[in-house]
C-alpha cells in the first residue's frame, strides 16, 4: 500500500532571540515524515525541542530554515490560507482547560466553528459530534456553565473545541498531564478512537512511555532539538543497546522483561505489552508449577 | 510574522545593568530618595538655564554610571516624532493660553509668544531629563533592591498607619507575575489562534464587537491570575502569614557617608534649580 | 468588611498590578476601535476591577503601581511626567468603589457595569485634566479627546469590567442561560 505523506519535515531549524546573547537553538535538522491515519509519539526530554516543533505545524511559528508540508502544501507559500491549515491541523496545547473563556460549555465549542462563519444548523452539528467525540453528553452539558466542571471535564471540553474544527491533524501536547489516572486512560481511548474511526492522524507528546506502548503506531525521539531516531514502539523498546544509547526510558513492562532476562528466563522481547508480559511471567510461574509437582528441586 | 505571538521578549522591567559604578553601589534607599527629590524639581523647573543645568547634570550621572549610553537613547529615539509633533501642536495652539510675554508671531489662529515658546522647548528638555535620569535609576539597582529601598524608605509613614510591609510585598509579588502572565498570554494567543480567533478585526466602528474579540485573551488570563492568586493565598496562610505583624530581614543595611552626600547633593540641587534667579 | 490589608487584599492586588503592568508594556492593553488614539486602552481596568473586588485601598494601590509602570515605560513626554502618569491614576480605583458600594444594593449589575464606566471616565478626564494644567494640551483640545477617546473607551471598559468581575463571582451575566447552539435549526 503506498502511504501518502500528509505532514512532512526537512532540515527545520529554529533559533530563538536570533542575533542576541541570548540565542538559544531549538531546533535543527529535523526530518520527519508522517502519513495519514497514523499515531505518531515524539517523546524526549525537557528542553529537546518538541514544543517548539508542533507549534511549525499549523503555522504559529514559520521555518527559519527548512520546509513543513502539510498535505501537499508548504507552509512557507506566501499565498497559503493560514486559517484553512490552522483548521487542518487542530493544536491542542498543554492545559488546555486554561483556554475556555465562554460562560457555557456549549458557546466555548462553538467557537470556532462560529468564526468560520458556518451556518448554525451545521456549528451545531459540528459541537454535537466533538462533544460525543471526548464523551460529553451534548443535550445535558451544553448549557452548563463552564467553571462548574471538573479538570478532566475541562480539558475535554477544550479537546472538543478543537475537535470542532474538524481537523485532518491532531496535535496534542501532553494530553494526559496532570489527570488522574482513570481520567488518563479514558481520554487516551477516546483519542484511539478518533484515530482508528475517524481516520484522524494523530501526533501527541508524551513523557509518559507506557502511553506511548498503548497509543503510537511510530514514535520518534527527540533530543537536543533534533529528532535522533524513529521506528514502531517494538523496534525501539525491544532493542536494549537503542534505549541506552540514546539515553530513553525504559517502559516498566520492557523493565520486567529484561529483569528476566538478567536472572536467566528466556522471553521474547518484542511481547512487551502489558498482556504479552503478563503471559510470559504467567507462562514462567506455571514452568515453576510443574517443576514443584514433579517433585524436582529447583 | 514568526514574532507575531512572542511576548516576553517585548518586556524590558527589571532590566538591570551590573557595571560595579559608584552610582551601582549607593543605598537603594537613598537612591530613591534623591531620585525623587530630583524628579519633583525637575517637574517643576521652567527656566531655559535650570533645564541646560539639569541636562548637563542626567548626561554626567549616566556617564558616572557607565551604563552604555545607548540604553537611555534607546528610551528617547521611539518617542521623537511624538515630542515632534507634539511641540509643534503646542507652539501653534497654545499661544492662547500661555498668553504671558511678547508676542513673537501672529497670524491667524497661529500666535506664539515667548511664554509659549518656552513652555514647548522646556517640556522637550524635562522628557529627555526624566528619561536619562529615570533609567539610570532602573538599570542601576535590581528590583528586589528597589523594592527593598522602598520599604526601608516607606518606613516613617508606619507611624501614620500606613502599611509599608505589606505594599512592597504587593509590588513584589506585582513584579515577580509579570512574566508568568506574559508567557500565559503568549500561550493563550497562540492556542486561540489555533481556534481560528483573530484580534481586533472586523467593522472598526463597532466597539462592542471589538471588545468581545479580545474576550479569548483577557477572560482566561483574569481567570488564571485569580486561580494563581487563590494558590498564594492558601500557601501564605499554610506558612502563617499575618499581615501587619513586625517581621525581620535578612539584609542589614549600614548607612554610608555617600549616601549622605548623594541626598545632600541631590536637595542643594534642587533648590538650586528651583530658586536660583536664571536670567531666562 | 474586613478594614486593613488582609492576605487576600494583598495578593489580589499584586497579581492584578501585575496585569496592569503586563497590559502596559505589551500592545495587549489597547483595543482598536475609532478614537484619535486609534484605539482604547484598558490598562486601568485591572485598577477598576480591584477596587470593586477589594476595596479602595487595593484599587487605590493598583492604580499606584499602574501609574508608576506607564510612567517609567512612557515614551510620550506626556506621560514621562510623574503628575500626569501617576496622580490620576491613584483615584481610578477608589471611585470605582465607591461607585459599585453606592448601586450595589439596587442591582449588582448595573453597580459594577457604572464603576466600569465611572472609573473608566475618572482615569480619562484626570489625566486629561493634569495635561492642561502642565501645559501639553490646550483645554479645547482635552475636551475633544475627552469625549472622542473617554467615551470609547468608557465603554469597553464597562464590558471587561462586567465580564470579568462576574466571571469571579461566579454570576450569570445576562439572563440568557442557553448557549447559542441551543434550539432547534
Amino acid at each position: 500500500m503506498a502511504m501518502k505523506p500528509i505532514l512532512e519535515i526537512r532540515d527545520l531549524e529554529h533559533v530563538y532571540m536570533k542575533n542576541t546573547p541570548l540565542e538559544h537553538r531549538a531546533l535543527s535538522n529535523v526530518n520527519m515524515t508522517i502519513n495519514k491515519g497514523e499515531c505518531i509519539a515524539i517523546i524526549g526530554h525537557t528542553g529537546s525541542g518538541k514544543s517548539t516543533l508542533i507549534q511549525h505545524f499549523n503555522g504559529l511559528m514559520t521555518p527559519q530554515k527548512g520546509t513543513v508540508i502539510v498535505d501537499g502544501e508548504d507552509v512557507l507559500n506566501s499565498k497559503i490560507d493560514i486559517k484553512a491549515l490552522r483548521r487542518k491541523v487542530g493544536l491542542v496545547f498543554q492545559n488546555p482547560e486554561s483556554q475556555l473563556f465562554e460562560r457555557l460549555i456549549g458557546d466555548d465549542i462553538a467557537y470556532g466553528p462560529l468564526k468560520m462563519g458556518l451556518p448554525i444548523k451545521e456549528v451545531r452539528d459540528r459541537v454535537e459530534w466533538a462533544m460525543e467525540m471526548v464523551g460529553l453528553p451534548f443535550d445535558e452539558m451544553k448549557d452548563r456553565p463552564t467553571y462548574a466542571l471538573s479538570g478532566g471535564q475541562k480539558r475535554k471540553v477544550a479537546l472538543a473545541g478543537v475537535l470542532a474544527l474538524q481537523p485532518e491533524i491532531l496535535v496534542l501536547d501532553e494530553p494526559t498531564a496532570g489527570l488522574d489516572p482513570r481520567s488518563k486512560i479514558e481520554l487516551l481511548d477516546r483519542i484511539k478512537k478518533l484515530n482508528r474511526k475517524e481516520n484522524i492522524t494523530i501526533i501527541f507528546i508524551s513523557h509518559n512511555l507506557e502511553e506511548v506502548t498503548y497509543m503510537a503506531d511510530r514514535l520518534y525521539v527527540m533530543a537536543n532539538g533534533t529528532n535522533i531516531i524513529d521506528g514502531t514502539p517494538s523496534e525501539i523498546f525491544s532493542n536494549k543497546n537503542i534505549l541506552k544509547e540514546n539515553n530513553i526510558g525504559t517502559p516498566e513492562t520492557v523493565e520486567i522483561l529484561y529483569l528476566l532476562q538478567d536472572a536467566g528466563f528466556s522471553i521474547d522481547s518484542r511481547q512487551y505489552e502489558v498482556d504479552g508480559v503478563a503471559n510470559q511471567i504467567s507462562s514462567i510461574l506455571q514452568y515453576f508449577q510443574e517443576v514443584r509437582a514433579n517433585g524436582i528441586s529447583v | 510574522m514568526a514574532s507575531q505571538f512572542e511576548l516576553t521578549r517585548n518586556i524590558t522591567i527589571g532590566q538591570y545593568i551590573p557595571t560595579g559604578s559608584i552610582i551601582h553601589k549607593l543605598d537603594a534607599c537613598f537612591k530613591l530618595l534623591s531620585f525623587t527629590i530630583m524628579l519633583i524639581a525637575i517637574a517643576i523647573c521652567g527656566t531655559y538655564f535650570g533645564n541646560i543645568v539639569i541636562l548637563a547634570f542626567s548626561i554626567a550621572l549616566f556617564m558616572l554610571s557607565r551604563i552604555p549610553i545607548r540604553y537611555g537613547l534607546s528610551g528617547i529615539k521611539p518617542a521623537i516624532p511624538f515630542v515632534v509633533i507634539l511641540a509643534i501642536l503646542q507652539l501653534l495652539f497654545y499661544g492662547s493660553v500661555a498668553s504671558g510675554g511678547t508676542v513673537l508671531v501672529k497670524s491667524g489662529f497661529i500666535l506664539i509668544t515667548t511664554d509659549s515658546l518656552r513652555l514647548v522647548v522646556v517640556s522637550a528638555m524635562r522628557f529627555v531629563e526624566i528619561i536619562l535620569i529615570s533609567s539610570v535609576l532602573t538599570l542601576s539597582t535590581s528590583t528586589t533592591e528597589l523594592t527593598h529601598g522602598m520599604e526601608r524608605l516607606l518606613k516613617p509613614l508606619k507611624y501614620i498607619k500606613f502599611p509599608v510591609h505589606e505594599f512592597s510585598l504587593i509590588i513584589t509579588i506585582a513584579i515577580r507575575f509579570v512574566p508568568t502572565f506574559a508567557m500565559e498570554m503568549e500561550k493563550l494567543m497562540k492556542a486561540q489562534a489555533s481556534r481560528g480567533a483573530e484580534f481586533g478585526t472586523g467593522q472598526w466602528w463597532r466597539i462592542v464587537k471589538r471588545t468581545k474579540d479580545m474576550f479569548p485573551l483577557i477572560i482566561p488570563l483574569f481567570n488564571s491570575a485569580m486561580e494563581r492568586a487563590e494558590d498564594l493565598i492558601l500557601a501564605m496562610e499554610a506558612r502563617c502569614y499575618t499581615p501587619g505583624e513586625v517581621r525581620s530581614n535578612y539584609k542589614r543595611y549600614h548607612i554610608k557617608v555617600t549616601d549622605i552626600m548623594v541626598l545632600l547633593f541631590s536637595i542643594l540641587f534642587s533648590i538650586l534649580i528651583l530658586f536660583y534667579p536664571f536670567p531666562y | 468588611m474586613e478594614k486593613g490589608l488582609t492576605i487576600r487584599r494583598i495578593v489580589v492586588a499584586g497579581v492584578l498590578s501585575a496585569i496592569a503592568i503586563l497590559l502596559g508594556v505589551t500592545r495587549l492593553g489597547y483595543i482598536p476601535v475609532p478614537t484619535p488614539a486609534g484605539n482604547a486602552t484598558i490598562m486601568h481596568v485591572p485598577a477598576i476591577i480591584g477596587g470593586i473586588m477589594e476595596g479602595p485601598i487595593v484599587g487605590l494601590i493598583i492604580g499606584l503601581i499602574f501609574g508608576a509602570s506607564s510612567f517609567l515605560e512612557a515614551t510620550v513626554p506626556l506621560f514621562k511626567d510623574p503628575l500626569v502618569a501617576i496622580l490620576p491614576r491613584l483615584f481610578i480605583g477608589v471611585v470605582a468603589f465607591f461607585i459599585y458600594f453606592g448601586l450595589k444594593r439596587f442591582n449588582e449589575y448595573v453597580a459594577i457595569g457604572v464603576a466600569g464606566f465611572i472609573g473608566s471616565l475618572t482615569n480619562t478626564v484626570l489625566v486629561l485634566f493634569m495635561a492642561v494644567v502642565r501645559g501639553y494640551m490646550a483645554p479645547k483640545v482635552a475636551i475633544g479627546v475627552a469625549i472622542t477617546n473617554g467615551i470609547p473607551e468608557a465603554i469597553v471598559s464597562i464590558i471587561v469590567t462586567l465580564a470579568i468581575v462576574a466571571s469571579w463571582k461566579k454570576i450569570g451575566v445576562s439572563v440568557k442561560q442557553k448557549s447559542k447552539i441551543s434550539g432547534k435549526f
